[in-house]
């Protein structure tokens, strides 16, 4: 099937620099893609340029079929975007909010009653359709914002930022609220998190630097290359362990720190079984963990998702 | 199309349910008519009676109340232009232009959500009429309207221009008030602007308040019945190239001032980045 999402050779350059530099991406009908990427990489030009916000420097973007900067329209009616910031009118209704919507997007006007209360329901917002806005709190406004993204029934949805600012239980159940939807509709989803372990459900996730796509794959495959397992294993001779390990393993990157040995191997299993094997000093105490994204993240951009642009 | 009405019924809705904005509007032209109207009309009315001799009962109020009405239309229309910026500093602004509603209609909903407002203003004034102790003929009343929503339409339009230009409300009231009070005096709404200097006289000519002030002063007083020279003295023989210009020809003019002010708001539009 042709990728919902097809960008190629994308660029972008202001009076002097060029934020955006030739990027090239797919992506898959129904598929959840994460982009990620430290503040200054390009990520939200990347993303303007893909909603039909920006006009590009040089390049194309093919959504749904159509594109986004020939054929604006059609674009703009196949996705919904979920910005960072609040983009309700607060002084309205969310069944006002979510009416106006429906006419923006000529939404069928017979359907329109029903579909509204599909995507309330979708977020529990029934019973609050009637109140004001302002009076909603920041998780009840994340989530209509959400149900109104939903409202004329995007291909692509853009979630920027989504739970910013939100509480954990709420962004978990903003979380909730969005895969049920996802399992309903088959949407495709859009993602940009500073949250890692949000990312972490993304299908593919794509890191982007300094203009440029530096990673993309699935999260597993990121983490796997970054180095397989980590093990943190104390001792009471960490010296020997150490030059026992190191012989008996030859592949794995040892470490002495803070009284413990850090030692990174491709496949924790295969180490267990050698370790069992090959050491007989007693163990005070073990720790294994796989790689996170940040570990990801930190390998590939050389700092961490919440530090400024280098 | 719908775009346009969804655009233009959210601004009214929201002018609807703002109550100290409806009245809070009203302050400003009851003070200029108390002013001008008060202050201004013995010497009008001498100037008046001293050129001719046919009229016995002159009343200025008559006159200034049209170009009072004016001023409302112009100060609302363009105050209320200000909902853009309001759109943009709130967010709302991104969820209309990410939308496929076009630009164009983007453009065309935003003035007619002011200029309806600005409008109803107008219109609210109406009711000053009995109160001033000024009649005017109930058809020249109703003839007025449409010329009142015209130039409504093309000061909105002025103001969604500036508007979709600036991000901030300081900036915009700002410009505003560089343009909007050399707007009212110059253009004949408060006093006559027959005999100003070559320099003003161009200034008033490119103001378009001037041709709808004095549309609606010729409409709603009957100005056609009243003796030349009276006419003369209150102003309203408006001359463009050495010619005294027709009511239809003023509103041809609005209605250009109008579409070309649209198309330029329509350009900014599509610049817009939000």
């Amino acid at each position: 099937m042709e990728p919902i999402i097809q960008v190629h050779e994308l660029r972008k350059s202001f009076k002097d620099m060029e934020a955006v530099k030739g990027i090239h991406f797919d992506v898959a009908q129904g598929e959840i893609f994460g982009f990620l990427g430290p503040n200054g990489a390009g990520k939200s030009t990347t993303i303007n340029m893909i909603c039909t916000m920006l006009a590009p420097t040089s390049g194309s973007v093919i959504i749904n079929g159509y594109d986004a900067f020939k054929q604006k329209a059609k674009v703009r009616e196949s996705i919904g975007i979920i910005f960072q910031e609040n983009t309700l009118d607060e002084k309205l209704s969310a069944l006002e909010n979510l009416k106006l919507h429906c006419r923006f997007y000529r939404v069928p006007k017979h359907k329109r009653t029903e579909r509204i209360q599909e995507v309330l329901e979708i977020v529990d917002l029934i019973d609050n359709q009637k109140k004001k806005v302002e009076e909603f709190s920041g998780g009840m406004k994340r989530r209509l914002e959400i149900a109104r993204g939903l409202l004329h029934y995007p291909k692509v949805l853009f979630l920027d930022e989504p739970t910013v600012g939100l509480d954990p239980q709420t962004r978990a159940h903003i979380w909730e609220y969005i895969l049920r939807l996802k399992e309903k509709e088959n949407i495709t989803i859009f993602l940009t998190t500073h949250y890692l372990d949000e990312a972490e459900i993304s299908h593919r996730i794509a890191i982007m630097d300094k203009g440029t796509i530096i990673a993309l794959d699935t999260p597993e495959r990121l983490k796997q290359e970054v180095g397989g397992d980590v093990i943190e294993l104390g001792t009471e001779d960490n010296d020997t362990v150490a030059t026992q390990l190191q012989s008996a393993m030859p592949e794995a990157e040892i470490k002495q720190e803070a009284g413990l040995l850090r030692i990174q191997v491709p496949s924790s299993d295969q180490f267990i079984s050698t370790f069992l094997q090959q050491i007989h000093v007693p163990i005070t105490s073990l720790n294994i963990r796989r790689p996170t994204l940040n570990d990801v993240f930190l390998s590939y951009t050389g700092r961490d998702i919440k530090a400024g642009p280098a | 199309m719908e775009g346009i009405f969804a655009i233009w019924q959210r601004d009214l809705m929201k002018f609807v349910r703002d109550r100290p904005r409806l009245l809070g509007s009203f302050a400003m032209p009851i003070l200029f008519l108390i002013i001008f109207g008060g202050g201004f009309s013995g010497t009008m009315e001498n100037l008046v009676m001293n050129q001719t001799s046919e009229i016995e009962d002159f009343n200025y109020l008559t006159f200034i109340f049209p170009g009072i009405v004016a001023m409302t239309l112009l100060m609302t229309s363009v105050f209320s232009s200000l909902s853009v910026i309001q759109d943009k500093e709130f967010g709302y602004m991104k969820e209309i232009l990410v939308s496929p509603v076009s630009r164009v209609n983007i453009a065309i909903g935003k003035m007619l959500g002011a200029s309806t407002v600005a409008f109803m203003q107008g219109v609210l004034m109406f009711i000053l009429i009995p109160v001033l102790g000024v009649t005017y003929e109930w058809s020249n009343v109703l003839a007025v309207l449409p010329i009142m929503f015209l130039l409504s339409c093309t000061l909105a339009s002025l103001g969604l221009l500036i508007a979709s230009l600036l991000r901030s409300t300081q900036g915009f009231q700002l410009i505003v008030q560089v343009l909007v009070f050399p707007m009212v005096f110059l253009s004949g709404a408060l006093f006559p602007v027959t005999n100003m200097p070559a320099w003003m006289d161009i200034l008033v000519k490119v103001n378009p308040v001037t041709y709808g002030v004095d549309a609606m002063k010729k409409v709603m007083t009957g100005a056609a019945d009243l003796p030349v020279a009276a006419q003369d003295a209150l102003g309203l023989n408006l001359q463009l190239f050495g010619r005294t210009v027709t009511i239809a020809e003023e509103l041809f003019f609005l209605v250009v001032f109008t579409s070309i002010l649209i198309a330029l708001a329509t350009i900014s539009f599509r610049r817009a980045n939000a």
